[in-house]
């Protein structure tokens, strides 16, 4: 069990160490070009040891000691969710290195793209297989200092088609376009923000259950022995770091500028990688709290939060991606969409019992493969247009053929248009948000379906404008074979997952299917047929312009992050730095040249004169007599 | 024990008559006077006196042209005897004359000097010395004869107290040290700033511990206030000062203050011991720190690493024998419930970090093989004594503290 636990980490991150040391060399050496090759070897074992334990590893725990008087360990959970999210994770990781050897073949930065890029795979490796809420923290940092290094990897900020937002563009004061750099500080101070109380939120876990492991700990008893005002605070600080990962709002800025990264990096950001952390975590601590079983008014409360902040954000997600022109960014709102549908569906566990689990988990799936494959191609087209927002005719279609028969089924596959994959987990999802009628009325169900819409929508558009209805471009077409076929291999998992669920091989993904034939899911499964075709046809309205430019400005929601946080940043530094000067004052001044005035105050008194002397001390003395004798008295 | 002490006097006595013969022969009967005054009464502290009062003889031998050459031996074996025999003296009239025998000596020799006698430091430290003596015996005098719980007691107290003070150089009653320390020759000083300080603090732990009484704790706060005010006067005062021998003369009067601090326990007499520990060990520290640094003033120079031991000392470095003796004070301080004085105490030592380390790198040269830098060292081994932890001195005034009180009051 050892060799696989290792190989399944170390492959990926020691097979990139000879390329991170060959491009830091003085003077590279001439097959440095070729290493990506041994760092994509080391992703295709972690996939193979992946795949092993997917299928000829029984459930359970494996255990390395570590601080065992502690009772921390690394302890390593082989479960139904991590079976499955770790074997995705390295598939798409794999594929994503594959299209990379393309894509990055002409890069300046190549030692820290691959190095990044393995321990990125093998951080989200740790926090999947984890059961130990230390050795998942120490993924989860993983990954946060990947993203960091990656979505800054063109931290030069010279290349134009690296941005996000149109460069030069002004709202007031502020700008309206984000440099690679700039993107990286955003990604990684957004998610340090929520990672602080996350962290204590596992300390305050432990000091009070004395256990850090997720499925050891007797959640029913924690929640209530700390009550409901604890429950809250405890879970609200631990959901921040989930929070923050996955982009729930208001933290969707860094997510949007992370976009500035290569599109391999937002590929796998946003497939399987990072932002799934985040409700991953959350799917993972709702299979071992159940809260279907926990009377807890804390915890309740706690879920009705992230039921809401999912469905909000999914809706704001897909609203503010029907009205983006960049490829990516508008793909990186999907996701956002994507994420909070993900919440809210783990969410209604609360209510509806352990099956919405297994309904958001699949969803997880279905929208890694896709998205993957949207981003892939995405790539692919920015290669050739030179262009990062969308342009094409349907001249783009006719000479990028797979791309675009692959854009078509990822497109209808995600929308959940019938029969199609995703059309099967959002019937599920729709039935799991009709059961919350009795709880919230039609509001969950309603802000579903509305997401749902849109987001077949925005999906249409982004065909359509990429190669049938939008601008006529130049296409620099030269190879290009390496992505096609990675994208295409990413592309058909969708049809294999569609054989899974319709075929019943998998049974929890099997109960979905008579979900989809209830008349309700048809009627939004035709309501989406008709939003993707109507915006195929008509993918831009000029004249709803203006309220394109407020969705593409993302509602001026990074006036928040942009504008707001820094102010209210620079204002505590302005206080430090008045206390800092205060301090040097008292301790640089104030205090010696006080001291130094007594001293020679209290030196002044020997003149050397003895009948001054004598005075002094007759005074003092007579002084103290009458005193004493007064009080004394 | 009477009878040694006796014999050593008659010794000592016989030796200072040989003075128009030879200097070395009083040299060698003061040294055998101390010997077996010393012998009599073998003990942890009597150790350090003895010690003490022979680095002070030996310091004599580096002034060449004292006006009383072969004379002073004698005058600080005489000192000495009186400061070792006042630790077992229980009759009140014998400790007033072990004050005045140990208190008159030093008027001598404060005037002596390398070449021609100084006079004008003479006067000033006499007249301060007069006072301080009349004070103290006043003051006795009232306390041992008041009645009990009285007012009289109260000024006694106060009376005894300001005596002690002027006596020892405690603020805001200590306008001759600064002046009589820079301007005295340094080996007489060093004699004064050592063996003179430990006679009144044991009389007056004597006297005040056998009178005490239920208004005693309303008393004790002047003393406190007279101590916390010494320690910061000292301790400021000698933070800008640039001569070595001013310095020395203020970080006296702090150690003054610090000492006279544990006269507070007198409230508590559970506490005594610790006490007494602390403020012997400070009295020795403030002895072997004085000695050593002196005569390396009287030399021009020191040895580095004997001059920044003996400051680190003085700042309460541990293991040194300066972290025992403040440790000491402070528990004892904190014991009997002046916390706010142990925390003045605290806070002066940080005080007092930055004028030591100035002292040590004023006198340091280097390395220096001369006499003076041999008794330096000796003056740096008894601070280093403490690295064995002092249980045992903390055992010997334990018994010491039994036997403190004054018969027939």
């Amino acid at each position: 069990m050892i060799e696989l636990v290792v190989l399944l980490y170390l492959a990926p991150i020691f097979c990139s160490i000879p390329i991170a040391i060959a491009w830091g060399m003085e003077k590279k050496p001439d097959y440095a070009r070729r290493l990506p090759i041994l760092s994509v070897f080391g992703l295709f074992i972690s996939l193979l040891v992946a795949l092993y334990i997917l299928f000829n590893v029984p459930d359970g725990k494996y255990v390395i000691n570590w601080l065992p008087e502690y009772n921390i360990n690394f302890v390593f959970i082989f479960d139904y969710l991590s079976k499955y999210m770790g074997a995705l994770t390295a598939f798409i990781a794999f594929l994503i290195g594959v299209y990379g050897l393309e894509y990055m073949k002409d890069d300046y930065r190549l030692g820290w793209y691959w190095m990044f890029f393995n321990v990125f795979t093998a951080s989200m490796l740790l926090v999947v297989y984890s059961d130990n809420l230390l050795m998942l923290l120490i993924g989860w940092e993983g990954l946060g200092l990947a993203s960091w290094g990656l979505i800054g990897h063109w931290f030069r900020d010279d290349d134009p088609l690296s941005y996000v937002g149109i460069i030069g563009r002004k709202v007031w004061k502020l700008n309206m376009f984000w440099s690679p750099s700039f993107g990286g500080w955003r990604a990684i101070s957004t998610i340090r923000f929520g990672d602080m109380p996350m962290f204590f939120a596992v300390a305050a876990i432990y000091a009070l259950t004395g256990s850090l492991n997720i499925s050891e700990i007797d959640w029913a008893a924690l929640f209530h022995h700390i009550g409901t005002a604890g429950t809250l605070i405890l879970m609200l600080c631990f959901l921040m770091g989930p929070f923050t990962k996955s982009a729930q709002l208001p933290f969707s800025e860094w997510l949007m500028t992370a976009m500035t990264g290569p599109t391999t990096v937002s590929a796998l950001l946003h497939s399987a990688t990072m932002v799934a952390a985040g409700t991953y975590l959350f799917m993972r601590i709702s299979w071992y709290i159940e809260p279907w079983h926990v009377h807890s008014l804390g915890l309740e409360y706690v879920y009705i939060l992230v039921l809401f902040l999912g469905l909000l954000s999914a809706l704001y997600g897909a609203v503010v991606a029907t009205g983006c022109l960049e490829r990516k960014v508008l793909l990186a709102a999907s996701t956002m969409s994507s994420l909070g549908l993900m919440f809210a569906s783990a969410a209604a566990s609360m209510w509806i019992g352990k099956i919405a689990l297994y309904v958001a988990f699949w969803y997880l799936i279905v929208h890694a493969f896709a998205k993957a494959t949207l981003f892939l191609v995405a790539g692919h087209l920015i290669h050739v247009t030179h262009n990062r927002f969308c342009v094409g005719d349907i001249d783009v279609a006719r000479k990028m053929r797979l791309a675009f028969i692959v854009t078509i089924f990822a497109t209808i596959s995600l929308s959940g248009i019938p029969p199609f994959t995703a059309y099967w987990v959002k019937s599920a999802m729709d039935e799991v948000m009709h059961h919350l009628i009795h709880e919230f009325g039609a509001l969950p169900l309603t802000l579903l379906i509305l997401t749902s819409i849109a987001y077949a929508a925005f999906l249409a558009k982004f065909l359509s404008l990429n190669f049938i209805n939008g601008e006529k471009t130049h296409l620099h077409l030269h190879g290009g074979y390496v992505m096609g076929l990675a994208y295409s291999a990413m592309v058909s998992m969708l049809a294999v997952l569609l054989v899974i669920i319709v075929g019943k091989l998998e049974p929890h993904a099997g109960e979905f299917l008579k979900e989809g034939f209830v008349v309700n899911s048809f009627i939004v499964g035709i309501a989406v047929l008709a939003s993707y075709s109507f915006a195929l046809y008509i993918p831009r309205i000029r004249q709803l312009s203006p309220i394109g430019t407020f969705l593409s400005d993302r509602m001026y929601l990074p006036f928040l992050n942009d504008f707001i946080l820094p102010k209210i940043g620079w204002f505590i530094a302005k206080i430090i730095d008045y206390c800092n000067k205060a301090i040097d004052f008292f301790c640089h001044k104030a205090i010696p040249s006080a001291f130094e005035g007594w001293s020679i105050g209290i030196r002044a008194i020997q003149s050397g004169e003895l009948s001054r002397y004598i005075k002094i001390v007759v005074g003092c003395v007579i002084l103290v007599l009458a005193i004493i004798s007064v009080l004394g008295w | 024990m009477e009878l040694s002490i006796l014999i050593a006097l008659v010794i000592l006595s016989l030796g200072a008559a040989s003075v128009f013969k030879d200097t070395r022969l009083v040299l060698a009967t003061s040294l055998i006077a101390l010997a077996v005054a010393f012998s009599a009464t073998w003990n942890a502290y009597t150790f350090f006196i003895a010690t003490i009062a022979a680095l002070n003889i030996a310091s004599l031998e580096i002034m060449k042209r004292s006006q009383i050459k072969g004379l002073d031996y004698a005058l600080v074996a005489l000192m000495a005897i009186a400061t070792i025999y006042v630790f077992f003296v229980n009759d009140f009239a014998m400790l007033l004359a072990m004050f005045v025998v140990v208190s008159v000596p030093t008027y001598l020799l404060v005037m002596v000097g390398d070449g021609k006698s100084n006079v004008d430091v003479g006067i000033k430290y006499v007249t301060f010395m007069v006072l301080a003596t009349i004070l103290f015996i006043i003051g006795a005098v009232l306390l041992v004869n008041s009645p009990y719980s009285s007012l009289m007691y109260v000024i006694g107290y106060t009376t005894l107290i300001l005596g002690l003070c002027i006596e020892i150089g405690v603020a805001p009653m200590h306008e001759w040290v600064p002046d009589v320390f820079t301007a005295a020759d340094p080996i007489p000083i060093s004699i004064i700033a050592s063996l003179a300080k430990f006679v009144p603090i044991v009389i007056a732990y004597k006297i005040l511990v056998s009178t005490a009484n239920p208004l005693t704790p309303f008393v004790t706060m002047i003393l406190a206030i007279l101590a916390a005010i010494s320690m910061f006067i000292g301790n400021i005062g000698a933070l800008t000062s640039k001569e070595t021998s001013r310095i020395l003369a203020y970080s006296t009067v702090a150690n003054m203050g610090y000492i006279l601090a544990t006269l507070t326990v007198v409230i508590n007499f559970n506490w005594i011991y610790l006490a007494l520990t602390g403020a012997m060990l400070q009295l020795i520290v403030n002895s072997a720190g004085k000695i050593g640094f002196f005569t390396a003033i009287k030399e021009g120079k020191g040895s580095t690493p004997l001059m920044y031991t003996l400051a680190l000392s003085f700042i309460g470095l541990p293991p040194l024998m300066g972290f025992w003796s403040k440790l000491f004070i402070l528990t004892s301080l904190v014991y009997v419930g002046y916390v706010w004085l142990a925390i003045v105490l605290v806070i002066n030592s940080a005080i007092s970090v930055p004028y030591y380390i100035r002292i040590a790198r004023n006198l340091s040269k280097g390395w220096v093989l001369s006499f003076a830098n041999a008794i330096a060292l000796i003056t740096v081994l008894i601070v280093l004594i403490t690295i064995v932890p002092p249980d045992w001195f903390v055992e010997a005034m334990k018994e010491f503290s039994k036997i403190l009180f004054i018969s027939g009051v």
